[in-house]
């Protein structure tokens, strides 16, 4: 696993499917954000932000967010 | 095909014969024109035969996503599409951005999209990679943007991507608008109805092969490097927070801050300039829609609403329908003018036409829609009506180009009234009046001439070219001069170079991009060798090409000059001077654009000598 827990605030998140196509660039070497470990739904006035059972918290959608959705947790700061 | 950027196939799709085919994209063509825009042009002029009409089977749809769609790199979520639209009878260009459609379009495998024909019953088309079909849509005729988005969400999920029309674009009413997810338009000038004369309801895309780019060490150092920058502007948050109100803040923040639900963004871009929103009290308490942009939301009002909730309800009904909003509320106030001025006797009135009245407003949407009563005539827009009502009627109607109404100008929604290249380019542009296009240092702001050339570098304008767009920058306040014409012939190559890549042109975004370094990230993730100026050509090929395949369709001089009411003293002011605008001036604008383009100065037709130099070889 990855050094953080990551903490999606979807009330922030705009959609932008910015975190998606970083996540997928990153394990993939391609923008394919049906292969992210990400996932963001935009339901109208809802979102909802989820990680694949593949996802290992590595954190490069957090360093790719631009609305303050997404945040790095060190896990020590969890304990 | 290159290594990066492109998928590498156009998907052809004959709604007549319900087939499907795809093509390997010509490379050739793809370097040619960069993609995006400029291909969908050379496409669509390709296929359009000269006469054809536009609400005819005969009459192709060209989709097309730029090379840079699907990446990372900010607002690359463009759609084009060009088609012969059928309000201003010309081959004009639609671009939206959108939650996922473009990016998904790439994700499935297509560059391009040509639809032709006309299915015997209403359809839709569903792209899931390799797999194409024409499915039956009867179920969805009938349905507004949103139900319609909505019940194909539920069958497919998200994020798919929906294109669809409202009840509008399935009567043909020509200012009929198609939604892309729901909250960005295609296409002023009647997209919606070309896509309902095919009986073409909506078109769902979704895809798994992801989008490659040639040179992935520089483009990561490019790319990184700008995402820095604009995480570091200082006025980010701002315009994160406000979106389009920051450049038009015609909202106050707080009545903005009432109403906002959450901001949302297309595919990639870090502003998100749209919005959802919700009216948490009155009449309206609960109601929830989303936006293009808030101030959208606000165009009732600048109509005559007194309450903004209403105008809210209001326009989310326009949406919900597909109808232009801008045109309809022109449509509307010329039906009221035609009644005041006895065209019209009060009599043939199914309801009284009240521009500030919710009621009036909704109930005259449904008949315009629905084509009903007199609603029926005012479907046909201002040249139905003209025609009915004879030339007379001109006098009462608002200031027309092409038949449309412009969404800025004396009489029109925006109260802006210095005139630059986005205004001129309204007469310019073969579509005619659009929302606001191209980067240029005229749109909405009069900013000093001292502050022009930082903005035309940034634009791509080669340096030679920057004295005769402004002489006399150097002597005296008295002496300086702004030659719009000259400078819009760049706003449109710079428009060109974006919409061709695939990138967002709103000023928002294009703030940050500059023309050397679209250059840069087209070689970066094409690996298609390509420096500024074959940037700047490519882009004029595509925008001449336009031009031509207007021209070949009979395009009017005369239709490109200024309406008389926006001459004069109750018109628009010249940029610099603040003085009224002259006839001579705005023909003199108009003849130095199409020098600037190298086109005939008196007709606006390319020179054979300029098409030769462009290497469009398909119009000599």
């Amino acid at each position: 696993m990855g050094k953080y827990l990551i903490q999606a605030h979807e009330a922030n998140c705009t959609g932008c499917l910015r975190c998606e196509l970083a996540c997928s660039d990153f394990y993939t070497k391609a923008f394919n954000p049906s292969q992210s470990r990400i996932q963001v739904l935009m339901c109208g006035a809802d979102c909802f932000i989820s990680f694949t059972e593949a996802c290992n918290q590595c954190g490069v959608c957090v360093d790719h967010c631009f609305y303050d959705a997404l945040e790095k947790k060190e896990k020590e700061e969890e304990k | 095909m290159s290594s990066g950027g492109f998928a590498g196939t156009v998907l052809h799709i004959d709604l007549t014969r319900r087939e499907a085919r795809k093509e390997p994209l010509d490379p050739s063509l793809a370097e040619k024109f960069i993609g995006g825009l400029g291909l969908t042009v050379k496409l669509a002029y390709d296929k359009i035969k000269p006469g054809t009409e536009p609400l005819s089977p005969e009459n192709p749809i060209v989709l097309g996503a730029g090379p840079l769609v699907g990446t990372n790199l900010p607002s690359t979520s463009r759609v084009y599409a060009v088609s012969k639209l059928p309000t201003s009878n010309t081959i004009g260009w639609c671009g939206a951005g959108g939650f996922t459609f473009g990016c998904l379009i790439k994700n499935a495998g297509y560059d391009h999209v040509v639809i032709e024909g006309k299915a015997d019953r209403p359809v839709y088309l569903r792209v899931m990679d390799d797999e194409v079909s024409i499915c039956d849509a009867a179920s969805l005729w009938g349905l507004g943007v949103e139900e319609t988005s909505e019940v194909l969400w539920k069958e497919f999920g998200r994020p798919t991507g929906v294109l669809c029309i409202g009840q509008a674009g399935e009567h043909l009413v020509p200012f009929s608008l198609a939604f892309i997810d729901r909250i960005s338009t295609l296409g002023r000038g009647g997209f919606g109805a070309v896509m309902g004369s095919k009986n073409l309801k909506a078109m769902v895309v979704n895809g798994s092969g992801g989008v490659r780019v040639a040179d992935r060490k520089r483009y990561k150092t490019l790319a990184q490097s700008f995402l820095e920058n604009i995480r570091n502007y200082p006025y980010l948050k701002e315009w994160q927070e406000l979106g389009v109100l920051k450049s038009l803040p015609m909202i106050s923040r707080d009545t903005y801050r009432r109403i906002k639900k959450r901001r949302a963004a297309c595919v990639s871009c870090p502003i998100g300039c749209k919005d959802v929103v919700q009216i948490p009290n009155g009449k309206f308490k609960g109601f929830v829609t989303c936006t293009s942009s808030a101030f959208n939301l606000y165009t009732g009002v600048l109509y005559g609403f007194k309450d903004f909730d209403e105008s809210i309800k209001c326009i989310a009904t326009l949406d919900e329908y597909g109808l232009d909003m801008f045109e309809f509320f022109g449509v509307m106030g010329f039906a009221k003018a035609l009644v005041d001025h006895g065209f019209v006797s009060p009599d043939r009135l199914e309801t009284e036409i009240a521009l500030d009245s919710l009621h009036s407003m909704e109930t005259w949407a449904r008949m315009i829609t629905y084509r009903e009563g007199l609603g029926r005539l005012l479907a046909d827009g201002f040249t139905g009506m003209v025609k009915e009502f004879g030339d007379e009627s001109r006098k009462v109607a608002p200031a027309l180009v092409k038949g449309m109404h412009p969404y800025t100008g004396p009489g029109s929604a925006i109260p802006w009234d210095l005139f630059g290249t986005m205004e001129l380019g309204q007469v310019l542009d073969p579509r005619g009046p659009h929302v606001g296009s191209g980067g240029s240092p005229t749109y909405f702001d009069k900013r000093p001439l001292e502050a022009f050339p930082r903005h035309l570098i940034r634009m791509g304008v080669p340096e030679e070219a920057i004295a005769p767009i402004l002489p006399g920058l150097t002597a005296s306040a008295q002496e300086q001069d702004l030659r719009v014409g000259r400078l819009l012939k760049y706003s449109h190559r710079w428009f060109s170079i974006l919409g061709s890549l695939g990138i967002c042109a709103r000023a928002a975004i294009n703030r940050f991009y500059n023309a050397a370094l679209c250059a840069e990230f087209y070689e970066a993730v094409t690996g298609i060798e390509t420096d500024l100026p074959e940037l700047g050509k490519r882009a004029d090929r595509g925008w001449t090409l336009l031009r031509m395949a207007n021209i070949r369709e009979g395009l009017d001089r005369k239709a490109e000059t200024l309406p008389e009411k926006w001459l004069g003293a109750s018109g628009f002011k010249n940029y610099v001077t603040g003085e009224p605008l002259s006839v001579e001036e705005s023909e003199q604008m108009i003849r130095d654009y199409f020098d600037e383009q190298g086109w005939d100065m008196n007709t606006g037709i390319p020179t054979r000598q300029r098409l030769e130099e462009l290497d469009l070889t398909e119009c000599l």
